[in-house]
């Protein structure tokens, strides 16, 4: 997974790309750092480049929200498509965040 | 000391080239791959790239280098062979070899060996479920399914098992930061990161794919079932792996002490996440069953008397051995008709329709639902002279209808008369086969009109480019060609080719623009003067609406320019192998063969000590992937900057880009693919 990240107006929005899976550790983390640094209201998890995402990859857009609930930020997860999409829905994501088209 | 009856096993094995042959041959001599009680002889094959194994060859074995990269898991799906290891001294299989045994028979199964370190940094799940769809073990549609349950599987037993790392509750941000730290320590240690794990997969008769992952932890016993259910817990960071695997699977069951996850998969059942319906809408229905040739004399054919009374069954046996059919088998009931069907696939079945349990109407019916039957000839016989039990089993699917009593004469005249058709039927389609395999011959003609790794790599070299290319043909014969033209030791010709529509047609104007390139009249033209004489020559040979896209480029390393001229191929690409950015160049001008005096424009764009270029065939960007769209232009440009900066000029580029094409393009593509990439490199000036 690799990722870019952009802020504007109070809002961060991270765009990422690739498979999100196990292995992603690092390169996550780094996300949520940069994530902190901008210290905005809203958050926004823009996944419609994601092809494919395994249970470790939910696990960590839940570290992710997490982190928006500790900075009373709002966590939106944008775009999700395919596979990524249906996960989503197995999982129940949609209580859990704000999920957009 | 052999002994003369002894049966002696030869075995071809991969092995990349970068290995040290001894480290391979310890490993073969250890018993890790095959059971050393058999008395084999070995050959080794060595290669640099996964590209120098020819497709027509079998390996028994691939040796893959210690830290597999990228590019030989690619061979999971380029190689000819079905059991992949990673050569490590590190690694000590202990039980878990050999890995191919009486037991695990290579036929119809793939297995894959890696360290712990190497597996852990590769989309294992995707190449290995990739490898299992372009071999034809599973289906398009239930693929996703499978990777997705092959992910958590195999994660589970990489994460939990060989690294013991526990992942359970719920995590904050500091004890991930903390895991991940671990996971690294982990995998740099030989206790954990060496540990083997082996992804093996078989396919049952009933269908079932059976995929098994092994490992060599210390094992992890489930859970209660009824805990696991709710795959969307929200105490947990990551704990949805085994429900998630229970719900994508027909079942799951684990065994050496919870070290061994098994898989099975129904491949008829709905799944959960299915293929993207676009995608699955064009796949061609290549799925057909090919049915083994069996060309019997009818005399041997398997006859199959359905009747309830023993006497009837007896006449009919009579007339028939009188007449030489030896071959019978007999049903008393309905019932027991279907049941003998599907014990001994008889070439004929003679049905009583009246009889107990099921009539012969429902034989009928039931017989011709199962489409392996479906052309079966079937000939009632019944005592019923009125029209409406006659219209009736004929709609039901019955062959022919003789009447009771029966005449000895008339059964035998029907019975020769279907079974010959029959035996048509199937000589039409052993011939079918037959052009098949002449078409392979023809197919493997066309691939030796591409240069082979060796000559485009080592043509490289001189060049100071690292030359990458893979080609694959389509279903049918196709028209896809590329090469290389030395001009002298400051410039390379390049060429790719693609002849409109496929089939033999196209595959014979293949050879015909090969032998014009190959000749005296191209030398030292100018690419635009290049395509305009070819032009005119292939204007006088093809037939009116047949045409060739195609572009000739020269890369100068002196002048440090690529020019180029395009007679309507795809946009080549040019990139900056530092910056990882691209673009594309334009490609348009008329098809070869479509006006006699066509004129081509030369086009110069500069290539320097950092510049790439990648030209490829329509196939690249026209085939339906699994999101049911086309691979657009953005993406590939994205695609080729993300890998080309990850892997710098050690990478193959366009090897890598096929090898992420066909992850999502379906196994059999409609139309040939061919692409070819040239990257400034510096190799050491000593070879």
């Amino acid at each position: 997974m690799n990722y870019k990240a952009e802020f504007a107006d109070g809002t961060t929005t991270v765009e990422l790309n690739g498979r999100f899976t196990f292995g992603d550790h690092s390169s996550f983390r780094k996300l949520i750092e940069e994530i902190r640094a901008h210290k905005s209201r809203t958050h926004v998890l823009d996944i419609s480049g994601v092809e494919f995402i395994d249970s470790a990859g939910l696990g960590m857009l839940l570290l992710a929200r997490d982190e928006g609930e500790k900075s009373h930020a709002t966590v939106v997860i944008r775009g999700a498509q395919g596979q990524v999409k249906r996960m989503l829905e197995v999982a129940r994501f949609d209580t859990l965040f704000t999920l957009e088209d | 000391m052999a002994a003369g009856g002894e049966t002696r096993v030869n075995h071809t094995v991969a092995v990349a080239q970068s290995l040290v042959q001894d480290d391979v041959k310890n490993m073969l001599a250890s018993g890790a791959i095959w059971d050393q009680t058999e008395n084999t002889s070995v050959k080794l094959a060595i290669g640099e790239t996964p590209e120098d194994f020819p497709h027509s060859k079998h390996y028994t074995a691939c040796v893959l280098p210690s830290e597999v990269s990228r590019e030989w898991l690619g061979g999971l799906i380029r190689i000819n062979c079905d059991t992949f290891v990673e050569c490590s001294s590190a690694i000590d299989l202990a039980d878990l070899a050999p890995l191919i045994s009486a037991k695990n028979a290579p036929k119809n199964a793939l297995s894959l060996c890696l360290s712990t370190r190497s597996a852990y940094l590769l989309p294992i799940a995707r190449k290995f479920v990739t490898a299992l769809r372009h071999r034809g073990m599973i289906g398009e549609n239930i693929a996703p399914t499978i990777e997705m349950a092959v992910q958590e599987a195999f994660a589970n037993s990489l994460i939990h098992g060989n690294l013991e790392l526990d992942t359970s509750g719920h995590l904050s941000m500091n004890s991930f930061t903390e895991l991940g730290e671990e996971t690294q320590r982990r995998l740099a240690s030989t206790q954990y990161g060496a540990r083997a794990i082996v992804l093996t997969a078989r396919k049952r008769r009933n269908g079932h794919v059976i995929i098994s992952i092994l490992d060599q932890g210390k094992g992890f016993t489930p859970p209660d079932e009824k805990a696991t259910k709710d795959i969307a817990g929200r105490k947990t960071t990551f704990g949805r792996g085994l429900p998630l695997i229970r719900s994508l699977c027909h079942s799951v069951s684990f065994s050496r002490g919870g070290r061994t996850i098994e898989l099975e998969f129904d491949q008829n059942k709905a799944e959960l996440l299915p293929a993207d319906p676009a995608f699955l809408a064009n796949l061609d229905d290549g799925s057909r069953q090919k049915n083994e040739a069996d060309l019997r004399n009818p005399q041997n054919a398997t006859i199959l008397i359905a009747d309830d009374t023993m006497l009837s069954r007896e006449i009919i046996a009579s007339y028939l051995r009188a007449d030489g059919f030896t071959n019978l088998v007999f049903a008393k009931d309905g019932e027991d008709a279907l049941e003998q069907t599907k014990l001994h696939s008889p070439d004929l079945i003679i049905l009583d329709i009246i009889m107990p349990k099921l009539d012969g109407y429902a034989v009928c019916k039931a017989i011709r639902a199962n489409p392996e039957y479906a052309e079966t000839p079937i000939i009632a016989q019944t005592a019923l002279e009125e029209n409406e039990g006659r219209t009736r089993i004929f709609d039901d699917g019955a062959t022919d209808l003789i009447l009771k009593p029966l005449n000895k004469a008339e059964l035998i005249a029907r019975t020769k008369i279907h079974l010959e058709n029959r035996l048509l039927v199937k000589q039409l389609q052993a011939y079918q086969e037959r052009t098949q395999s002449e078409l392979e011959l023809a197919r493997n003609m066309q691939e030796n009109l591409n240069p082979t790794p060796e000559l485009y790599r080592g043509t490289g070299i001189d060049y100071g480019l690292r030359i990458s290319a893979t080609f694959q043909m389509s279903s049918e014969l196709g028209g896809d060609m590329w090469g290389l033209v030395p001009i002298d030791t400051q410039r390379l010709g390049v060429y790719i080719v693609d002849f409109a529509g496929h089939g033999l047609g196209a595959a014979l104007n293949t050879f015909r623009l090969h032998s014009l390139i190959w000749s005296e009249q191209l030398r030292d033209r100018n690419p635009s003067e290049y395509l305009e004489v070819l032009n005119r020559h292939l204007k006088g040979l093809l037939p009116v609406g047949q045409y060739a896209t195609m572009l000739y480029g020269i890369i100068d390393r002196h002048e440090n320019i690529f020019t180029y001229a395009s007679a309507a191929c795809t946009s080549p690409v040019l990139g900056n192998s530092s910056t990882g950015e691209a673009r594309y160049l334009d490609g348009s001008g008329v098809p070869l063969g479509v006006i006699r005096n066509a004129s081509y424009e030369n086009r110069e764009v500069p290539f320097d000590k950092n510049s790439f270029l990648l030209l490829y065939s329509d196939a690249l960007i026209e085939t339906t992937l699994d999101n049911g769209k086309f691979l657009s232009e953005e993406k590939l440009l994205s695609m080729l900057s993300e890998t080309i900066l990850e892997g710098g000029n050690e990478i193959d580029l366009a090897a890598q880009i096929a090898d992420q094409f066909m992850d999502r393009a379906p196994a059999q593509l409609a139309d040939d693919f061919t692409i070819v990439s040239l990257q400034s490199a510096s190799f050491p000036s000593a070879i």
